[in-house]
């Protein structure tokens, strides 16, 4: 259900959508529009209602058989309205962003330019605020490239790739389905090595090649991603890390269940994890700033790390046997 | 039942586009049945605070109302003239317009989101040739937003507004209130971060939007401070994420680990049959970088690099205090 801000947004728009498509269809609307077909029928039960006087009768005479849509007293007040700040700022901020991106193919990164040329120019001086937001993505270019093609041709991918749960370069057979761009660039695809949906970061990728076999990924539901894009799953083992208020960073990098404050400014953070032997590199990294208190053996495989890391340095000397 | 918000709204504005000269307060309230029974039912108090409110809404919208005094009842008078909110001509190819269907997709943020499709509505209504089915594409950039602290700090920025928040410094143990003039946000590797001028400090700083805790409130009054024309948040926020280093570190590293950190290196030989030895850009954040792979790294130098990671490992293996 859409608020009554971006519900007027809407009508405004569609008025004058409308005066141009007499007999329009009501589901080609919907669709013009993304809205569902229910949402627009609530929005044309709104427009009889509106008009220049409810009591003079003046109003939009706009009615629906359901399947199509007629307006009887078209009036030329339904003109093209200039863009808001806030459109033309999410737009040329979102455009100017994505035509930014490393890897986009250069014929679509002509268009966004050539198009956001045209909005500034329409925006006029509603476009200003956009200059006050900046988005950087970052994506690898040439293995943003290599996936790109292959996601296009339809074809298999092989990998070699720094799995970061298990510390060590891994080979997979993914079939891509999509690349998505939040901060870093990641691949969702399927592995065939491991036999489900993975996630890939584009920096962690050592090796590509797009192979001939064709792709062939399982039908799947578009993962919701709106919690993140590392969402762990319900039955995964629980962690739990302590940390004092140099470590509070945890919070904002991992999915977490919970974070309670502790009465020195830091944190207890329950996290679950697919791989929590994975996490093994967080308490390291960690150091004096938080340490995990559970699982217990976790705790003990951070400590036996870090004393055979020390090992190296005994005496003052550095050793690699 | 009260009439919805969206109804009473949409009236507004079609009253004041509609027509050629002011209209009074009095006027709309016998045109738009809602302000009708808020006056009748409520109050003239009632009425005028929804009035006001609705204003505002709708020039949020992008509606650009005039005041005049020239109502014919003498009083203040409200209209939304047609030339100076007509959008201009504006000529998209098919191409262009698919590319900014793709881009308007991006916000995860529900306003900046709802504001995008609002502009790509009012484009389509215009006549701009967008394709009638959604395309997936295999491409999904997406900008998060799911800071709280976002959506006011963007209309303090965009109306130049100084504001008051409370922030929790990097290793702080609590927050501190701030004073800050906002100038700009910059979204970078997935975080959100604000650069302004704080005015208790009388001087630029950068703020991260997560470490804001609490409400964003706004004051009265103008910026102190000249705006600057450009503002490279990312330059600071990367200094801090340790790039732009200027030192040079040793390290070796086992054969086949630490894909990251080999992928850093600006040089990389071997030492014997299992370990190579790296030379990595030193800035900040590097030592808790190389401690995160334990046995599998040995700094050899800088001597202060060598030493925090020693100290760190110390920290982990229970061999120092640790202080919590």
């Amino acid at each position: 259900m859409s608020n009554a801000i971006d519900q007027t947004r809407r009508m405004l728009s569609l008025v004058t959508y409308l005066r141009e498509r007499p007999g329009a269809e009501v589901a080609e609307v919907a669709r013009a529009f993304g809205i569902t077909e229910r949402e627009l029928i609530g929005d044309l039960n709104v427009l009889p209602m509106c008009g220049t006087s409810f009591r003079g009768g003046d109003l939009l005479d706009i009615d629906t058989d359901g399947e199509r849509i007629w307006w009887h007293n078209v009036d030329d007040v339904a003109q093209p309205l200039r863009l808001a700040a806030d459109e033309a700022t999410a737009l040329l901020v979102a455009a100017r962003a994505v035509a930014g991106l490393p890897g986009l193919r250069e014929r679509d990164r002509q268009a966004l330019t050539r198009a956001v040329a045209k909005i500034e120019d329409a925006a006029g001086e509603s476009a200003e605020s956009a200059a006050r937001i900046g988005v950087t993505f970052e994506a690898e270019g040439t293995v943003f490239a290599d996936i790109d093609r292959a996601l296009s041709e339809g074809r298999l991918i092989w990998l070699r790739y720094w799995s970061h749960g298990r510390g060590e370069l891994t080979e997979r057979e993914v079939d891509p389905i999509r690349l998505v761009t939040e901060g870093h660039t990641y691949l969702e695809g399927w592995c065939r090595t491991s036999e489900d949906r993975r996630t890939f970061r584009l920096d962690r990728i050592a090796e590509i090649k797009v192979l001939d076999e064709p792709a062939n990924p399982p039908r799947l539901q578009p993962r919701d991603l709106s919690a993140g894009l590392v969402a762990p799953a319900a039955d995964d083992p629980q962690v739990v890390v302590e940390v004092g208020p140099g470590g509070r960073w945890v919070a904002e990098y991992y999915t977490h269940d919970s974070a309670e404050e502790l009465p020195d400014g830091g944190l207890r953070i329950t996290l679950r994890s697919a791989e929590p032997s994975g996490l093994r590199t967080l308490a390291l990294r960690l150091g004096r700033d938080g340490r995990i208190t559970a699982p217990p053996q976790l705790a003990e495989q951070a400590r036996t790390a870090a004393l055979a890391a020390l090992e190296h340095y005994r005496d003052g000397q550095v050793r690699t046997t | 039942m009260a009439i919805a918000k969206a109804e009473r709204l949409m009236n507004l504005a079609l009253c004041l586009m509609n027509t050629r000269r002011p209209l009074s307060k009095k006027e709309l309230r016998e045109s738009v049945e809602a302000y009708r029974e808020a006056w009748q039912q409520g109050s003239e108090d009632a009425f005028n605070r929804m009035f006001e409110r609705d204003k505002d809404d709708l020039r949020e919208l992008g509606l650009v109302i005039d005041v005049d005094e020239n109502a014919l009842d003498g009083e203040v008078g409200y209209l939304a003239r047609r030339d100076r909110n007509r959008l201009p001509e504006i000529a998209l190819d098919a191409e262009e317009a698919a590319a900014l269907t793709l881009a308007a997709r991006v916000w995860q943020q529900a306003k900046m989101s709802g504001a995008a499709s609002g502009a790509l509505q009012k484009l389509r209504a215009a006549g701009v040739p967008f394709a009638e089915e959604r395309e997936h594409g295999a491409l999904e950039p997406r900008i998060p937003g799911r800071e709280a602290a976002f959506e006011p700090l963007l209309t303090a920025a965009r109306d130049r507004r100084p504001v008051t928040f409370e922030y929790r410094k990097a290793g702080a143990a609590g927050a501190e209130p701030r004073s800050v003039e906002p100038w700009a946000l910059e979204c970078w590797r997935g975080h959100w971060y604000l650069a302004g001028f704080d005015r208790d400090r009388g001087s630029a700083r950068v703020f991260r939007l997560s470490r804001i805790t609490g409400k964003v409130r706004s004051r009265a009054g103008a910026f102190t401070g000249d705006v600057p024309e450009h503002v490279d948040v990312r330059a600071v926020v990367a200094r801090f994420a340790g790039e732009g280093a200027t030192a040079v570190a040793m390290v070796r590293i086992r054969r086949g680990a630490a894909y990251p950190l080999r992928q850093r290196a600006l040089d990389t030989r071997p030492v014997d049959a299992d370990w190579d030895q790296l030379d990595i850009p030193y800035g900040n954040g590097l030592g808790a970088d190389l401690a995160e792979y334990g046995p599998d790294v040995i700094v050899i130098g800088p001597e202060d690099l060598r030493a925090d990671v020693i100290d760190r490992l110390r920290a982990v293996a229970g061999l120092a205090e640790v202080a919590q």
